[in-house]
């Protein structure tokens, strides 16, 4: 096995009236996490927590095996974290913040961030405030992706971005773990970002994690089946949703197909569920 | 280099099976000579919309079997294979894919005796024409 350098343990977390966890959950090492769930659901406060931006209520985390406390710090020049939004930096520009960052990480890797500059275009000399949300995103990346760290932090990091700038972003992504021992943890909406990106997909709903399933875990399990005949009306299992008495949804291919080849019912036709649509079950129980 | 592969994801056929059978057609069929470069497990993987887990599984086989090597720091290239190895792999795929014509006719509830009968249809008409095009493919 791959080692764990990330585990949360009963992590419990208040926020006002909301209230993440109990969580327990782990990152290994040359993986690549997509975090996903609907607003609200805490994906954010869990990367939080993590970063020691908020602390816990109750419960452990582990970070390169050592419990992480706030005496000692060192860890924090292991991990880059892209937050949703950065303040106090509207009144520096590219240039500046860059100088600010890279003293701070003994990795960090100017080609590295020459390069990402270049590709996304990003103006160093126009003050942070006055980028577009947008251009504001890459220059986040480009100092985030720089310092090299070895754990990747990112809370949607693509969410104002043009469509290329999605695309290279991905390929962007993928160099970067070929680099070495490195792991990701991203928070995203985007379908394209789990398809292209994800070993691993964590599903939280309602500060609960759901689950965290290997991509083809799902993929292979979730499908529809459209039957040559009308079925008759009682529980078939893994089957969690019928379109009509002819299309049904199962989350469980293998339960379901025996069941139906035991009973010998046909299908004409059956196809295995894209990514969204599998999370869109899990996430409100229907299909969209 | 990007690899030639396609996936069905509604097969029986396990992902990590696909992969593996389509590189060594890839490299029986010539169209990767020994040495060639292969794409790193994580790249094969963003290509492909699948977990580095599955790819991983399909190289170490592939490996195992013989068919690439991985050097560490340098990547994983194609073997040299001998040419009964590369003949195997030939006689298998063609074996396959005459195999899930069968079932497919089969899952229509076709009769083995229906099924030799369309075999020998298509044989014949395929004869009449004067043959089969040139790289032997039919699809």
């Amino acid at each position: 096995m791959m080692e764990k350098w990330i585990e949360i343990n009963r992590l419990k977390k208040n926020v006002d009236d909301f209230q993440l966890g109990p969580i327990d959950l782990s990152f290994e090492a040359g993986t690549i996490t997509a975090i996903v769930g609907n607003n609200g659901a805490g994906k954010s406060t869990l990367l939080k927590v993590l970063m020691r931006l908020a602390v816990q209520n109750d419960g452990e985390i582990k970070l390169f095996g050592q419990l992480i406390d706030s005496e000692e710090e060192g860890w924090k020049k292991r991990i880059a974290y892209l937050p949703q939004t950065l303040l106090g930096c509207d009144s520096f520009n590219g240039n500046q913040l860059r100088e600010l960052v890279s003293k701070w990480y003994p990795t960090w890797d100017q080609p590295l961030f020459e390069q990402l500059v270049e590709m996304y275009q990003i103006p160093l000399s126009k003050k942070y405030g006055k980028l577009s949300q947008g251009v504001q995103q890459k220059l986040n990346l480009a100092l985030t992706l720089a310092r090299d760290a070895e754990i990747l932090i990112l809370d949607e990091p693509t969410a104002h971005m043009d469509i290329p700038s999605k695309q290279m972003l991905l390929d962007v992504i993928v160099e970067w773990m070929d680099r070495g021992d490195k792991l990701v943890i991203i928070s995203s909406h985007q379908a394209e970002d789990i398809r292209k990106l994800a070993d691993y997909v964590v599903v939280m709903k309602e500060g609960q994690l759901l689950g965290k399933f290997e991509k083809e875990e799902l993929t292979g399990q979730y499908k529809q089946y459209w039957m040559e005949d009308s079925l008759p009306n009682e529980p078939i299992p893994g089957v969690i949703e019928r379109k009509n008495e002819r299309i049904l949804v199962s989350k469980c291919a293998e339960e379901t197909e025996s069941y139906l080849a035991g009973k010998q019912l046909k299908w004409l036709r059956a196809k295995n569920l894209e990514i969204e649509e599998i999370i869109t079950y899990m996430l409100i129980g229907k299909a969209s | 280099m990007e690899l030639p592969i396609r996936l069905s994801k509604e097969s029986r056929e396990p992902i990590y099976h696909q992969i593996e059978e389509q590189i060594k057609a890839l490299i029986a069929g010539g169209q990767l000579p020994a040495g060639t470069s292969l794409p790193s497990i994580r790249v094969l993987s963003k290509e492909l919309e699948i977990s580095v887990i599955t790819t991983r599984r399909a190289y170490q086989n592939l490996e195992y079997q013989g068919f690439i090597r991985t050097t560490q720091g340098k990547g994983t290239f194609v073997a040299e294979i001998e040419a009964s190895k590369k003949e195997e792999v030939t006689v298998s795929a063609v074996y396959h894919a005459i195999e899930k014509a069968v079932e497919t006719a089969l899952r229509h509830d076709y009769t083995l005796e229906q099924i030799e009968v369309v075999f020998q249809e298509i044989i014949a008409s395929l004869k009449k024409k004067g043959g089969h095009n040139n790289d032997g493919k039919m699809d």
